[in-house]
């Protein structure tokens, strides 16, 4: 039997690929730091792996890299050991490993780390990005689109009403650049993003609506505490915006050939 | 949104060594009666072994409609009779003879609507039309809501429907007429781009021309139902190769059924790729005996997506497929290796835009994937399902990698749909 190539593993490599950039960009200004603050979310992102393996038979996905790297970008700074890695166990295995893995989670374990970190530690700084990590999601995205393993819908609904919101004044600088990494490492993840066109188009005008509303409303919030609530209230829309969309593309078929 | 449309698809590569241009017809000296591919069909056998038989004359016929006849596709010996449990129809194997013995139909009869239904099954060109939903041959007094004759075919290696109807436009047009004398509904004629290939018969308003695109699975016939006339339980859709449809004008003309086909013989382990004018149910190692590499190989019937390890050419397909036999290798896979890979059954899919191309972007791909993997019969109806069968969703499994896990699925709701409607 002969068999084509784009299993679960590719598409996690691809990803990974496509975050080279960001990830390389953010190492060289951090520095020293970054490193660190990688190697200790890769541990505790391939414990959880390993023990989910030797006890459920669940194989590892590349994807835990990409999980690492993104919480390691935007976890808030001196967060501590303890309170990483707990945040981590917390989204790695409820956000991903729970659901039987990669593939069949319903949320980005990234976002809920992130999420959880934004909850029970309010009172960490969350990092300030350069504009060069910022202009890294660009290809970041480019090699997602063109590989076809990031949704295009995702990102150009989120960029176009992001782009009007910025001509408009509503969005500042920071809240920009932070929305723009979340936007392509945590939004436009293939699984966890909305999976039928409409509701695509709809994932990316949630959140960048949402980025929008808590940069006006939301007083003394960072940009990336910003953009990470409204990543992981807009992936939790996902299936509701699906469902939507599948409901007017069955009507659709519906009236024009009277059975689906 | 029509010009993304336009291009949905996907080229797969595979490969094959250069071919020889010119068509050879062969008529193997044995071939075998069968049912279309997945089908188990109750029939009685009209011939002992030993009996010598026409070329076109009924060699069996069902069981419960003993109008839909098998045909012999030369002339010849029957060999051997072999029937599964239940009187099912396993093969009828027959060896040539030099004879110039041929059936003959009275086509008088093939006035009515009920006659021409009459003459098609007892000529054996019944077992070459396809029904949807759940696929195989249509049932003997059934009456499509539409029928799809398809001149494209956009699988791997698939011979050009252009090449095989060259010359056969009158036939091809006396077969197209005679098929819309069977259906209420739309008969829709898919072929690709080029010039028209329906000269004389604009005049019938029921016969739509509709343009394939040339990537898979653009020809397929389960997408372009899906997209012009979705099947139901209550409407069912054929469809049907046009070189069978200019064979069913032959028929009406000439009263004897055209046996011989356009096969296209390709893949890695030959040495040459070539054509030929064969005949269903052929001999495939015959017919590639002189061409393939001295290795270990396995011979496929159908395109390298869709196609089965066979000895007989499937009475429905057009392609042969000759791939080298993979190495299985001696020792046990590791414990580790074979507990992360054999565990977990239906691996999930991961929503990329290769994934919405496999489908020709014509529906949902990701929920629909997902329905079939959790076996969400409600959903994937509404999706469409019953307009698909295994060979349009082949070129998914091919792009996952799932190695035929998601045509087991799809077959496996078929079935369960078609037992929960039919109690």
């Amino acid at each position: 039997m002969i068999r084509g190539l784009w299993n679960r593993e590719t598409v996690a490599a691809i990803l990974l690929a496509a975050y080279l950039p960001i990830a390389l960009i953010w190492v060289g200004h951090e520095g020293k730091e970054a490193f660190s603050r990688l190697g200790l979310s890769l541990l505790v992102v391939a414990i959880w792996h390993l023990v989910f393996m030797l006890a459920r038979a669940q194989p590892p996905s590349l994807y835990g890299l990409a999980t690492a790297l993104a919480v390691a970008i935007l976890a808030p700074e001196e967060i501590g050991v303890f309170r990483m890695a707990l945040a981590l166990s917390f989204g790695v295995v409820m956000g991903e490993l729970v659901f039987g893995g990669w593939g069949r989670n319903v949320v980005n374990p990234a976002t809920v780390t992130l999420s959880f970190l934004g909850f029970g530690f309010p009172s960490f700084e969350w990092p300030v990005f350069d504009l060069p990590v910022a202009w890294a999601a660009i290809p970041a995205a480019l090699i997602g689109i063109a590989t076809g393993t990031m949704p295009v819908s995702v990102l150009m609904g989120a960029g176009i009403l992001g782009a009007g919101a910025v001509a408009a004044g509503y969005l500042s600088e920071p809240v920009v650049v932070a929305s723009a990494i979340v936007l392509v490492l945590l939004v436009a993840d293939p699984v966890t993003s909305a999976s039928t066109s409409l509701g695509r188009w709809l994932n990316g005008v949630v959140f960048a609506a949402l980025v929008v509303l808590f940069a006006n409303g939301w007083a003394g919030a960072a940009g990336v505490q910003i953009a990470v609530a409204a990543a992981f209230l807009s992936s939790l829309s996902a299936p509701l915006l699906d469902e939507a969309a599948l409901s007017v593309w069955v009507a659709q078929r519906r009236k024009r050939h009277g059975r689906s | 949104m029509a010009f993304l449309a336009f291009g949905a698809g996907l080229t797969p590569d595979f490969r094959s060594p250069p071919e020889v241009s010119e068509i050879e017809d062969i008529v193997t000296e044995e071939a075998a009666v069968r049912t279309q591919t997945g089908q188990s069909l109750r029939v009685t056998p009209l011939v002992a072994e030993n009996d010598f038989v026409a070329k076109g004359a009924a060699v069996a016929c069902l069981r419960h409609a003993p109008d839909v006849c098998f045909v012999a596709p030369f002339a010849g010996r029957v060999g051997r009779v072999s029937l599964l449990p239940g009187r099912k129809l396993s093969e009828i194997v027959l060896f040539r003879e030099e004879s110039d013995a041929v059936e003959h139909h009275d086509t008088d009869r093939a006035a009515t609507p009920g006659g021409l239904q009459r003459l098609m099954q007892s000529a054996g060109f019944w077992p070459r039309l396809r029904r949807r939903p759940f696929g195989g041959m249509p049932d003997h007094a059934e009456t499509p809501a539409a029928i799809l004759v398809m001149a494209a075919d956009t699988r791997p290696f698939a011979p050009d429907p252009r090449l095989a109807l060259k010359g056969r436009e009158e036939d091809l047009a006396r077969g197209l007429a005679a098929l819309a004398r069977l259906t209420a509904g739309p008969v829709f004629f898919c072929r690709t781009a080029g010039p028209p290939m329906l000269a004389g018969m604009s005049g019938d308003a029921r016969i739509h021309e509709v343009i394939c695109g040339a990537r898979h699975p653009q020809g397929s016939a389960g997408i372009r139902i899906h997209q012009l006339f979705p099947a139901g339980l209550d409407a069912p859709v054929w469809d049907v190769h046009a070189e069978d449809v200019a064979a069913l004008g032959a028929l009406l003309a000439r009263g004897t059924l055209p046996m011989t086909r356009l096969v296209h013989i390709s893949g890695s382990a030959l040495r040459r790729s070539c054509w030929v004018r064969t005949h269903p149910g052929a001999d495939l190692r015959q017919l590639t005996q002189r061409i393939v590499l001295p290795s270990p190989h396995l011979l496929m019937s159908g395109s390298p997506l869709d196609g089965h390890a066979a000895r007989w050419l499937a009475p429905r397909h057009r392609q042969v497929t000759v791939l080298p036999r993979a190495e299985t290798s001696p020792r046990a896979a590791h414990w580790l290796v074979a507990a992360l890979t054999r565990s977990v059954v239906g691996r999930p899919a991961i929503p990329t835009a290769a994934l919405t191309h496999a489908f020709g972007a014509v529906l949902p791909a990701t929920p629909f994937v997902r329905a079939l993997s959790a076996g969400d019969d409600e959903t994937a109806m509404k999706l469409g399902v019953l307009s698909l069968l295994e060979e349009d969703i082949a070129l998914a499994d091919y792009v996952l990698s799932e190695g035929g896990q998601l045509a087991a699925e799809l077959r496996g709701m078929l079935d369960r749909i078609q037992n929960e409607f039919a109690a």
